[in-house]
This record gives C-alpha cells, sequence and structure tokens, in this order.
C-alpha cells in the first residue's frame, strides 16, 4: 500500500497548551482508520494539522512525500478534504450550491465550471443519496441530512485523503449505518479515509485499523479489536472493556465498566467474554 | 414556484422597478415634467420635448441627481451584502459596522481641514476613514473569537461611536461657516449635486461592484465560515481584507457623494435573499437594483415631503430602516431559540 499522508514527530501548540505532543503516524490509500480517544486528548487539533489548518510547533506533516508547507493551498485543498460537524453557516444554501463549492480548490476563483466539475458534483450527490434533496436548503435537512451534504462536499473534492471530525455525531442509528457505508464505499475507491469517532463499538465495526489519541500521544495503533483490549486503552478512558463473541457477527461487542466494578462478575449481557 | 422562477422573477420585478422609480424621480419634483416630454427630451422618439427651462432643469439638476441616488443605493447595498458574507451575519451593514460613520469621520475631517477643497480630498478622505473603521471592527471582532451577531454589532457600535465621537469634536473645532457643510454630510442628502459628482461615486462604485461581482465564489467559500473556507483552499485573511478593501472604497465613494445614508445595505440584501438565494453572484446584481430603487425613492421623498425645504435623505432611510432592522433582528433570534 503506498502512503498518502504521514505525521513525524507531529508537535502542535494551541495558545499556551501543547495539545499534539509528538505524534508520528501514516496513512495509506485505500485504508479506513478511526480515530478514537477521551475528550480533550486532541482528536479535533490532530485532525486539523494533518489536514494543513493549524502550524506544526516541531516536527511535521507530508503529503504524498512532500511536506504540507511545499504545497500551494488549492493543491493541498485537491488531495485533502475535512469534513467536520456542520455549523449554521451554510444553512441558506441549496444542497447542490453547497456541495458545488467543493469544486473550489479545483476551480479557483473565476474558472466556470465544467463537465468533469458537474460530474462530481452529481457523483457526490449520488454517493450521499442526497440527490433527491439536491435543490432543497440546507436549513430545512434533518441533522443526518445536512451532515451527508457537508460529506459530498468534501467528495465533491475528489481527495486522496479525506478526513472526518466526528461526522456521526448528532446522527441516528440508521443515519450512522449509512454514513459509515458510504465512508467504505470511498475507502473502497482509494481513499485514505480517517475519521475521529466517539462511539468506540462504531469504530471496531466500521474500521481496519484504530489509532487512540491520550494526552496528545499515540497510545495504541493497530487493529481495533487490539487496540480495544489494550492496557492502554483502559487507562486512556479509564474504563474496563470487555469483548464478547457473538455467534453470526463479524465483530466482537463491546462493554465499558467504571473501573470500581471492573473486577466484578459475569458482563450484563450473559455471553460469556471471549478471548480478544 | 420554483427557486429559480423565484429568481427570475425577483430580477424581472427590479429590472422593471428601477427604471419605473428612475422616471417616476426625474419627473416629479418642484417642478413637475410632463411625461411624454420628458421622454422627448431623453432621446425617445414621441414627438414632444420640454420647455428650454425644463429641459435645463431636467438635464442639469434632476437627471444627475436621481442617477446619482441610484449609484449611492446601489453601492451602498452591495456593500452590504458582501459584509454579510465577510462576518457571515444576515444583519451586517455598513453603518452598523462603522464603515458608514468611519467615512463620515473621513468627510468631516476633509472638511475641516479645507482637503475637501482640492480634487479628490474628499472622496479619499472618506475612503480613508470607512476603511480604518472597518479594519477595527474586523480586527477588534475577530479578537473576541467568531465574529458573532453580538460581538459584531457590539464592536461595530464602538467603533461607530469613537467615529461619531470624533466627528463631534471637529464640529465643534469647525469655523461657522463650514458647519452647515458638515452638518449636511451628517444627515445626508443630494441636494447641488452634479454630472462632476455622478461621474467620480459612479466611476467607484460600478467599478468596486463589478470586483466584488468577481469575487462571487471567494465570497460563497467565505460564507461557509472560515475554517471550511481554509480547507477549501481559499486564504481566508487576504480575502477578507481584500473584500473589506473593496466595500470600504464602494461605501467612501457613496458616503463621499451623499453623506451617511444608514440601513440602505441592511435592508436591500436582507430582503432579496429569500427570494434570490444567498449566492453572491445572484444576490449581488439584485441588491444593486433594489438598493437603487430605494434610496431614488426616498430621496424622491425628501424632495417632495416638505415644500418649504429638503429633508435630510439619511434620516428617511433610517426612519425606514431602523424598524425594519428591528424587525429583522427579532424575526431571526424567533429563528434561532
Amino acid at each position: 500500500m503506498s502512503l498518502v499522508l504521514e505525521a513525524r514527530e507531529l508537535r502542535v501548540r494551541r495558545g499556551e497548551r501543547t495539545v499534539i505532543d509528538g505524534v508520528s503516524l501514516a496513512l495509506a490509500a485505500g485504508q479506513a482508520v478511526a480515530l478514537v480517544g477521551p475528550n480533550a486528548a486532541g482528536k479535533s487539533t490532530l485532525v486539523r494539522a494533518l489536514a494543513g489548518l493549524l502550524p506544526a510547533e516541531s516536527g511535521g506533516v507530508w503529503l504524498r512525500g512532500k511536506p504540507l508547507a511545499a504545497w500551494t493551498r488549492s493543491a493541498l485543498a485537491r488531495e485533502v478534504a475535512l469534513v467536520a460537524a456542520e455549523d449554521e453557516g451554510a444553512s441558506a444554501l441549496a444542497v447542490e450550491d453547497r456541495v458545488a463549492l467543493g469544486r473550489y480548490p479545483h476551480l479557483g476563483p473565476f474558472r466556470p465550471p465544467g463537465p468533469e466539475d458537474r460530474q462530481a458534483i452529481g457523483r457526490a450527490l449520488r454517493m450521499t443519496g442526497i440527490e433527491p434533496l439536491a435543490r432543497r436548503r440546507v436549513g430545512r435537512l434533518s441533522a443526518g441530512e445536512r451532515q451527508l451534504a457537508a460529506l459530498a462536499r468534501g467528495l465533491a473534492q475528489e481527495p486522496g485523503v479525506l478526513l472526518l471530525d466526528e461526522p456521526a455525531a448528532h446522527l441516528d442509528v440508521r443515519h450512522q449505518l449509512e454514513l459509515f457505508r458510504i465512508l467504505d464505499e470511498v475507502r473502497a475507491a482509494g481513499v485514505a479515509v480517517l475519521a475521529v469517532v466517539h462511539d468506540l463499538q462504531r469504530a471496531a465495526a466500521w474500521a481496519e485499523r484504530m489509532l487512540l489519541l491520550a494526552d496528545g500521544r499515540i497510545a495504541g495503533d493497530g487493529p481495533p479489536r487490539d487496540v480495544l483490549a489494550s492496557e492502554a486503552c483502559a487507562r486512556a478512558f479509564g474504563v474496563s472493556v470487555r469483548a464478547h463473541a457473538v455467534p453470526g457477527l463479524p465483530q466482537p461487542l463491546y462493554s465499558f465498566e467504571e473501573p470500581q466494578s471492573s473486577s466484578s462478575d459475569a458482563p450484563k449481557s450473559g455471553l460469556p467474554p471471549s478471548e480478544v | 414556484m420554483s427557486e429559480s422562477g423565484r429568481r427570475r422573477a425577483a430580477f424581472a420585478t427590479l429590472a422593471a422597478l428601477l427604471p419605473l422609480t428612475l422616471l417616476t424621480a426625474v419627473a416629479v419634483g418642484s417642478v413637475r415634467l410632463p411625461l411624454v416630454p420628458l421622454l422627448g427630451s431623453l432621446g425617445l422618439p414621441v414627438g414632444a420635448r420640454l420647455t428650454p427651462p425644463a429641459d435645463t432643469i431636467l438635464w442639469s439638476v434632476r437627471l444627475p441627481r436621481v442617477l446619482l441616488a441610484a449609484v449611492v443605493g446601489g453601492g451602498l447595498a452591495v456593500v452590504g451584502a458582501a459584509l454579510q458574507s465577510v462576518f457571515r451575519n444576515p444583519m451586517a451593514d455598513a453603518g452598523l459596522l462603522g464603515v458608514g460613520p468611519g467615512a463620515a469621520f473621513g468627510a468631516v475631517l476633509a472638511v475641516r481641514s479645507g482637503v475637501s477643497e482640492t480634487f479628490l480630498g474628499l472622496p479619499a478622505s472618506a475612503f480613508a476613514g470607512a476603511m480604518t473603521a472597518s479594519l477595527a471592527v474586523y480586527v477588534l471582532a475577530r479578537a473576541t473569537g467568531r465574529a458573532t451577531l453580538a460581538g459584531l454589532l457590539l464592536t461595530g457600535l464602538a467603533v461607530s461611536a469613537i467615529a461619531a465621537a470624533g466627528t463631534s469634536l471637529l464640529l465643534v473645532a469647525t469655523e461657522e461657516f463650514r458647519v452647515k457643510a458638515v452638518l449636511f454630510w451628517l444627515a445626508g442628502g443630494l441636494e447641488g449635486r452634479g454630472w462632476p459628482h455622478l461621474r467620480l461615486a459612479a466611476a467607484a462604485i460600478v467599478a468596486g461592484s463589478a470586483l466584488l461581482l468577481a469575487l462571487a465564489r471567494p465570497l460563497d467559500v467565505l460564507a461557509l465560515g472560515e475554517e471550511e473556507a481554509a480547507s477549501l483552499g481559499l486564504r481566508v485573511h487576504l480575502t477578507r481584507v481584500a473584500i473589506l478593501g473593496v466595500a470600504s472604497l464602494i461605501a467612501g465613494a457613496a458616503t463621499a457623494a451623499s453623506g451617511s445614508v444608514p440601513f440602505v445595505g441592511l435592508i436591500a440584501p436582507h430582503a432579496l435573499r429569500p427570494a434570490v438565494g444567498p449566492l453572491t453572484r445572484h444576490l449581488l446584481p439584485a441588491a444593486f437594483l433594489a438598493g437603487a430603487a430605494l434610496v431614488v425613492v426616498a430621496d424622491l421623498g425628501a424632495r417632495t415631503l416638505s415644500d418649504r425645504l429638503d429633508l435630510p435623505l439619511g434620516s428617511l432611510t433610517a426612519f425606514i430602516g431602523a424598524p425594519y432592522f428591528l424587525f429583522a433582528l427579532r424575526a431571526q433570534e424567533e429563528q434561532q431559540s
């Protein structure tokens, strides 16, 4: 697999605080990575630094072997897309117009959109399943549809790396499943996908690789079942994690308990804890 | 009606409305110009012309003043629309953000110091005032984090207050024979304006508006918010400062021509956004047409509502605009809650 994005000993400050403290990681094309960690671990900061939106204090980020600083802003935006939780800014725009702004890195301020731009916009709308909503105003959408519109904007950028900051926040379970299915399709098309995911169960079900961030450092990196079973994970979240094999499910189910009850007996599901 | 149908209807209405208001404003005044000969004097083949004295009124008084009102109104509306994108706030306006008061301060300073008697002295000074005020509001509002509605309005209020205080200070220190000129600036008006004023204002305002229209796509990206705009490859600060610069050029030129004419920049884009949508390439031209019609009508009122004196144009737009502002503010807060 070819490396697309790489961070080496990355250190990022926000104000007085060092939020990212020596992170090294590499993303390969077509890889699905879930970035997990407790609140204030620095996940959002890391994602923004990887997108080139926050400067590195030391160390750095390399995209296709070239440091981010050596990329022009628009060339960088053609390669790396960031999709964050939606705010109110775009609410008056029609969905299609919002998605079309994802072509900005390709068009710049003045060039009129061509056929390939319209195709990219159409593809993004189709992949996210919001084609029927194309002329609806973003403000009229449900939270789930709005998040899909934001994702479609990122897809219209046709990036090699797709970074997402809690894309599933505020989404009901059906929209979560839909979102991660779309991310799987994106990954299958050769895009490196890294998403901050709050729900560990969902992260384990979706990602082939899990990065655990704690106090601004990488505390775990590997297949989700290994990371979740690690001592570092229990320490980072301050809970004990158990995996339960369920017949017919490819993934174990996880349960989480507060430390004082960690020594207690059988899990509530009644299923025997499996070896992980 | 479909969205594009609604937009077309809005543009058709505006395109019909503006010539109508222009014609009415040219015809109506202390001396009423009969419509058919008026059209003849304007070059239409209707077989009649105005009498020579009426023709003089048309060409040397009425027409330049009415066209200037249109250009000033259009320019202020375009500035309002652009500022609403830069500050991501549908309630932003040149007056509320200190641009108008800044321009007025610059203009009064020019009158007080005598710079206004030199060529371009007054407009250049008004532009400098507008630019200083808009940059101050931008920098100060940013220092408090995201430019929220409250933060923005309060910062604009503070900067406007400083500009107004400076203006008062200058007023006290101004020789009596100049006070009338200064007061005229503060109240806004188009009395005694002719072709030279129109040429200068139109050049700056039309060029500036065209420039903002050319920057339509960056303005749309900017309205998505700083982070998303940066992640799409936009140079956020450079773009904002460039847009503030062009907006100040337009606001400065408008203020140099007419004194302060508040609220036009708020009303025109705000009222049209539901009809034409928020995309800059639709909103700016629509706002220009609506702002032009609005100020032409307001100036017509300023000339004709009293038969003894010209009413201050700025007061009239404020009488219309301030209630609209309160109404819109309330609607927005209800929507947010």
